[in-house]
């Protein structure tokens, strides 16, 4: 959720999978795992991203803004406009519990989507009940049940379930994309690199 | 699936951009690319 190359890196595989569809693929179908890369880390952290990166890595003030720059513009070659300044540092985990709330009604592309555009270009929190509440309310769910799922953390289980899976396959960071169970692509690889592993997949798929 | 007893074949560009822990690497190519646009753009 925090991931500045997972918004990135989406966009850059959904690329992949047009340019894959468009050579005459079809349709490619995805399912988003949680991850969590600080699971430490306090819903109601004070301060920016950047005093949050300073702090844990004991890298200066001045380069991490550096860094984040540079990771602003790579978003805006591919139509993301990161909001930095106004990205509120928090705790994800209920936001992945959104997320397979989500799932559970055939809806989980869409809210990934929304809390994406919400942390990195909307500033908005991404780890409070109320806060998670009103979003899914915006997209037409019922507010009474969205509360008493995150409130009583009914798809805590799930998220952590797709840690331990992630655990499982070894995977260290993200995004990671598994494809067909059988291949990882680690990273925010360029377009052309999702769709040729897409292609692969699919004539191994027609020849077996 | 099973992971553990189904290892995953790893494909792709090995130097692709991740975040691991709390850190989010920008590997070199995303910047000389930057700097090669803004050449490009009379910036620098």
């Amino acid at each position: 959720m925090q991931c500045p190359w997972c918004y990135i890196g989406k966009r850059k595989f959904e690329a992949g999978a047009a340019e894959f569809a468009q050579q005459g693929g079809g349709e490619v179908e995805v399912e988003y795992h949680s991850f969590e890369l600080s699971p430490d880390t306090p819903v109601e952290y004070e301060g920016t991203p950047v005093q949050y990166l300073s702090e844990r890595k004991g890298i200066a003030l001045d380069q991490v803004e550096m860094m984040l720059e540079r990771v602003t513009g790579i978003a805006k070659d591919v139509g993301l406009d990161y909001d930095y300044d106004h990205v509120h540092q928090t705790n994800t985990v209920i936001s992945h519990e959104l997320i397979h709330f989500a799932k559970s009604k055939g809806r989980q592309l869409e809210m990934k989507e929304r809390l994406l555009k919400a942390y990195f270009i909307n500033g908005e929190h991404v780890g409070r009940i109320p806060d998670l509440v009103a979003i899914a309310v915006e997209l037409g769910y019922d507010e009474a049940e969205v509360t008493e799922a995150l409130e009583s953390h009914r798809f805590l289980a799930d998220v952590k379930a797709d840690v331990a899976l992630a655990q499982e396959y070894g995977i260290q960071g993200v995004p990671f994309f598994v494809i067909d169970g059988k291949y990882g692509v680690s990273g925010a690889q360029e377009a052309s690199a999702f769709a040729n592993v897409l292609a692969q997949v699919a004539s191994e798929r027609d020849a077996s | 699936m099973d992971a553990a007893t189904k290892p995953l074949l790893i494909i792709g560009s090995q130097d692709a951009a991740v975040c691991e822990g709390d850190f989010c690497e920008i590997p070199e190519h995303h910047t000389q690319a930057q700097v090669n646009r803004q050449l490009d753009a009379d910036l620098v």
